[in-house]
């Protein structure tokens, strides 16, 4: 099949934002910006799937012109790169309505993707929402938190994480919207040569609606746990001395399990968890011996 | 075709691409991390004159926390501390002197002149070796796919480990004598606080240097102000720590405790925690500056000066670099590095580390570490005591107990007066 | 002055790492050969380390963990075990990343 396209829509942002330990001011450095892990491993899977069929790969990124520097490391890595511009400060952008931008990314895409891929969730918004937002807005199915996506043939055959640690293997119709896991895959690195290449190029903005935040945030300040308080021990002198030092409590000597084999030891792990409480077997499926 | 391949973005390898790329020369200047200063960590002031030629009103659009309007020396013990503190509106104006500024900005800063010009900067990619043919360097290999770039000249500005100098045989594999340890503590606080404690106002700064507080290990200490934070540390010598069994950030600890400095610091949160070597064997221990088709820059060729009470070592990577980039033309077309190297002894990088040979044996010797601080504010506290209804004693009478309270013999502190004349005459 | 190991200023170690980013890559880019270290006398790398990655083990060897460590150089200065230390910078773009420095 001629001219299939692959789309990848990844959030490029300063994944370590620093919140000031004094003010609690956020400050977002534009030089770090970057793909989170599970970004790269939709850029990674696109790049896969792109060159297996064929078909161009396209990265776009919503975000200022602090994400052109890893769009350039895209670029030279040989997809193409398009960038939807946001406005305001980084608390809009973090506010921004997510629909509105399923809007925005899906008008920049400007064509109909045979597969559109992107991050389970982005480092900092982490809604999770907006391959839904996405699929619906293209009018296709979605897959979302897979941890691996294989070509078989001309099909796409996914895995993903359940609760309780089940999983599940799918056939996935295309056109779809795939959302991925950072699982078991990493975005390669450009050569030499084609990051000189790209060092200056342009990339291109896309000429679309620009979206706006959908609420307004009034402040933030920085996580301040609370000290536990916990009351004074009562009693003779002996006895708080001795609820102090924790000689009153009950404790579980540590079990050491081994040195076993792995499948003895997960055995005694679950027993483990079972006999406390943590397991069922209506919950998990597994029998518990 | 490139001309020439700078490895390094940090100060030295910056401003020899931006003078190579103004020289019309086809500049790709390296950086393994991914932004320009992302791996560098200092202390905290930067002396730009250097750049006055080069960049004119660069103070004008530097990345500047503060300017240095005054600057204090601190002798300390357990429980005294003697303090000479100078200050200048002259350095609160332009031209300057010293501002406060981080490495993250500074470097970015920096690296950005040099794209300006026109270099090509390729970060997150490390220069893994050399390539070299008939003896001559000819290329460095990255860790790249595809990574080996060629170029008649290579620059080395990768730093106080180059790993390009140890290559190439012209700085030796390990050498812990002549290296420091520097750890800091970025701390927040906030701006007003800060222009109280240290009464100072608008964008002027304090840079303190402190001695006698690193539990007799070799070194000293740093406080320097930026604009919301304090930058806060220790420089000791590696070989002592090490044989001391003394863990760095406890003497940074020691240091925030100390009844001298506590008031300063309460109530400030650690934002940031680094550690960094740095070369301070000052003339005598300089690596060869150059090999065929090689110029070695900056802390890679141990440029740094470590003198006590200096330690300058980004406006002495920035004037190598400038020389390096400055004469990469000519050294391409004679196949010789000798107008680099008349170069830096023609300017302060050469001369102010010959003046000052001596210093690094003077400065960290143990009188001068250990003895020397006690001594003199032991020395000054007996002036200062009023022992009524005893009379004053003399300050002759002073001196001899203070020196040998303190261990020291008064021939010796003549012997280090007159060295200490020659090292910093 | 006290000589605690850890956090005497109310700031314990793990406290301080995190205020420092690291981009953990997927290669080790020291590894340590706890055979060697075995028969070091001086184990300088314990306490100069100033990310404290060295952690001396029960039958005299080493566990190394490369992930939070500054780059600095001071290992390989110090080590006094030949062949214990193979030290190379991490790949490209990877490693620990200051905001301020
Ligand atoms: C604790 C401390 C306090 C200090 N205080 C001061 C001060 O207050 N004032 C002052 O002027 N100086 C100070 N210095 C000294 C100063 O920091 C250095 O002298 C100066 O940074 C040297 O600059 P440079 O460009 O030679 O090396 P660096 O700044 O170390 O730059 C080297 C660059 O090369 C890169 N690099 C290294 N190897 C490779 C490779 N193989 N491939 C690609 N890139 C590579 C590095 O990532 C880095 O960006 C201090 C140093 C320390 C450690
Ligand atoms: S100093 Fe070197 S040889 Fe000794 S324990 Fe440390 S790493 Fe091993
Ligand atoms: S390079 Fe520095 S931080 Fe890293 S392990 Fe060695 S001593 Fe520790």
């Amino acid at each position: 099949m001629a001219d299939r396209l692959v789309v990848v829509l990844a959030r490029c942002t300063d994944l370590r934002a620093e919140v000031d330990p004094l003010s609690g001011a956020i400050t977002r450095d534009p030089r770090t910006a970057a793909f989170s892990a599970s970004d790269a491993a939709a850029i990674e899977h696109g790049l896969r799937i792109g060159s297996a069929w064929g078909a161009r790969t396209l990265v776009v990124t919503a975000g200022g012109v602090e994400c052109e520097g890893p769009l350039r490391e895209v670029l030279s890595l040989g997809a193409e790169v398009r960038r939807v511009p946001t406005r305001g400060s980084y608390v809009d952008e973090l506010a921004t309505d997510e629909r509105a931008l399923a809007k925005s990314l899906v008008a920049a895409i400007g064509g109909r993707p045979d597969l559109v891929l992107c991050a389970d969730r982005s480092a900092d918004r982490g809604t999770g929402a907006l391959p839904a937002f996405v699929a619906h807005e293209l009018g296709v199915v979605q897959a979302p938190g897979l941890v691996s996506l294989e070509l078989d043939g001309e099909d796409l055959v996914a895995e993903r994480r359940l609760d309780y640690g089940r999983r599940e293997r799918m056939r996935v119709p295309l056109p779809a919207v795939c959302s991925v896991e950072a699982a078991g895959i990493r975005l390669r690195r450009a050569s030499l040569p084609a990051s000189l290449a790209a060092a200056t190029a342009e990339v291109p903005v896309a000429d679309v609606p620009v979206p706006g935040p959908a609420v307004r945030v009034l402040g933030a300040r920085a996580a301040r746990p609370r000290p536990r308080h916990l009351p004074a021990p009562t009693g003779s002198s002996r006895e708080r001395l001795l609820a102090l030092t924790g000689a009153l409590l009950s404790h579980e000597p540590p079990t050491v399990v081994g040195p076993v084999a792995a499948p003895e030891a997960a055995d005694a792990l679950l027993e483990f968890l079972a006999r406390n409480g943590y397991l069922s077997e209506a919950r998990t499926g597994w029998t518990v011996q | 075709m490139t001309d020439v391949i700078v490895v390094g973005a940090g100060p030295a390898g910056s401003a020899a691409a931006l003078m190579a790329a103004r020289d019309g020369l086809d500049v790709v200047l390296l950086e393994r991390g991914p932004f320009p200063g992302s791996k560098n960590a200092y202390g905290g002031v930067v002396y730009g004159r250097v750049l006055d030629e080069v960049l004119p009103g660069w103070w004008e659009e530097a990345p500047v926390q503060r300017w240095v309007t005054r600057r204090s020396t601190m002798l300390l013990t357990e429980t005294q501390a003697l303090t000479v503190d100078f200050r200048s509106t002259d350095w609160g104006q332009a031209p300057y002197n010293g501002c406060t500024t981080f490495r993250a900005d500074f470097d970015s800063w920096l690296a950005g002149k040099a794209v300006d010009a026109g270099a090509q900067l390729v970060t997150s990619t490390v220069a893994t070796g050399l390539i070299v043919e008939a003896g001559r360097v000819v290329g460095v290999r990255t860790d790249r796919p595809d990574g080996d770039l060629r170029a008649p000249l290579v620059i080395a500005a990768d730093g106080v480990n180059s790993f390009l100098a140890k290559e190439a045989g012209l700085l030796p594999r390990t050498q812990a004598k002549h290296l420091t340890l520097g750890v800091k503590e970025v701390l927040s606080l906030p701006r007003e606080v800060i222009d109280e404690r240290f009464g100072v106002r608008g964008d002027e700064g304090v840079d303190v240097e402190l001695l006698g507080c690193t539990r007799g290990i070799p070194g000293g200490g740093f406080l320097y102000t930026n604009r919301d934070s304090l930058s806060v540390g220790v420089v000791v010598s590696l070989e002592h720590l090490t044989a001391a069994k003394v863990r760095a950030e406890d003497l940074v600890a020691d240091l925030k405790a100390h009844p001298a400095v506590a008031p300063w610091v309460e109530g400030a949160e650690l934002k940031e925690y680094t550690a960094h070597l740095i070369p301070e064997g000052g003339y005598d221990h300089l690596a060869e500056l150059s090999t065929p088709g090689m110029l070695v820059t900056g802390d890679a060729a141990g440029l740094c000066l470590a003198a006590g009470i200096w330690l300058e070592g980004v406006n002495f990577a920035i004037g190598s670099g400038l020389a390096a980039g400055r004469h990469a033309r000519s050294v391409i077309d004679s196949g010789d590095a000798k107008p680099y190297r008349k170069a830096l002894e023609g300017s302060f990088v050469l001369q102010d580390h010959k003046r000052l040979r001596g210093a690094p044996d003077l400065v960290l010797s143990e009188r001068v570490q250990q003895r020397y601080p006690g001594l003199v504010a032991d020395l000054v506290q007996g002036l200062f005591t009023v022992t009524n209804p005893a009379a004053k004693p003399g300050a002759l009478r002073l001196l001899r107990r203070a020196a040998k309270k303190n261990g020291v013999k008064l021939r010796h502190l003549l012997a280090d007066g007159l060295a200490g004349g020659r090292v910093f005459r | 002055m006290s000589g605690d190991a850890s956090g005497y200023d109310g700031l314990a170690f793990d406290d301080r790492m995190a205020t420092v980013e690291f981009r953990v890559a997927e290669r080790a880019h020291i590894v340590v050969d706890s055979d060697v270290c075995r028969s070091c006398t001086t184990k300088a790398c314990v306490t100069a380390c100033p990310a404290n990655l060295f952690a001396p083990t029960s039958d005299g060897g080493i566990l190394f963990n490369y992930e939070q460590c500054f780059e600095c150089g001071t290992c390989y200065q110090v080590c006094n075990g030949e062949g214990a230390l193979t030290w190379t910078y991490p790949d490209g773009g990877h490693g620990v990343v200051f905001r301020h420095g």
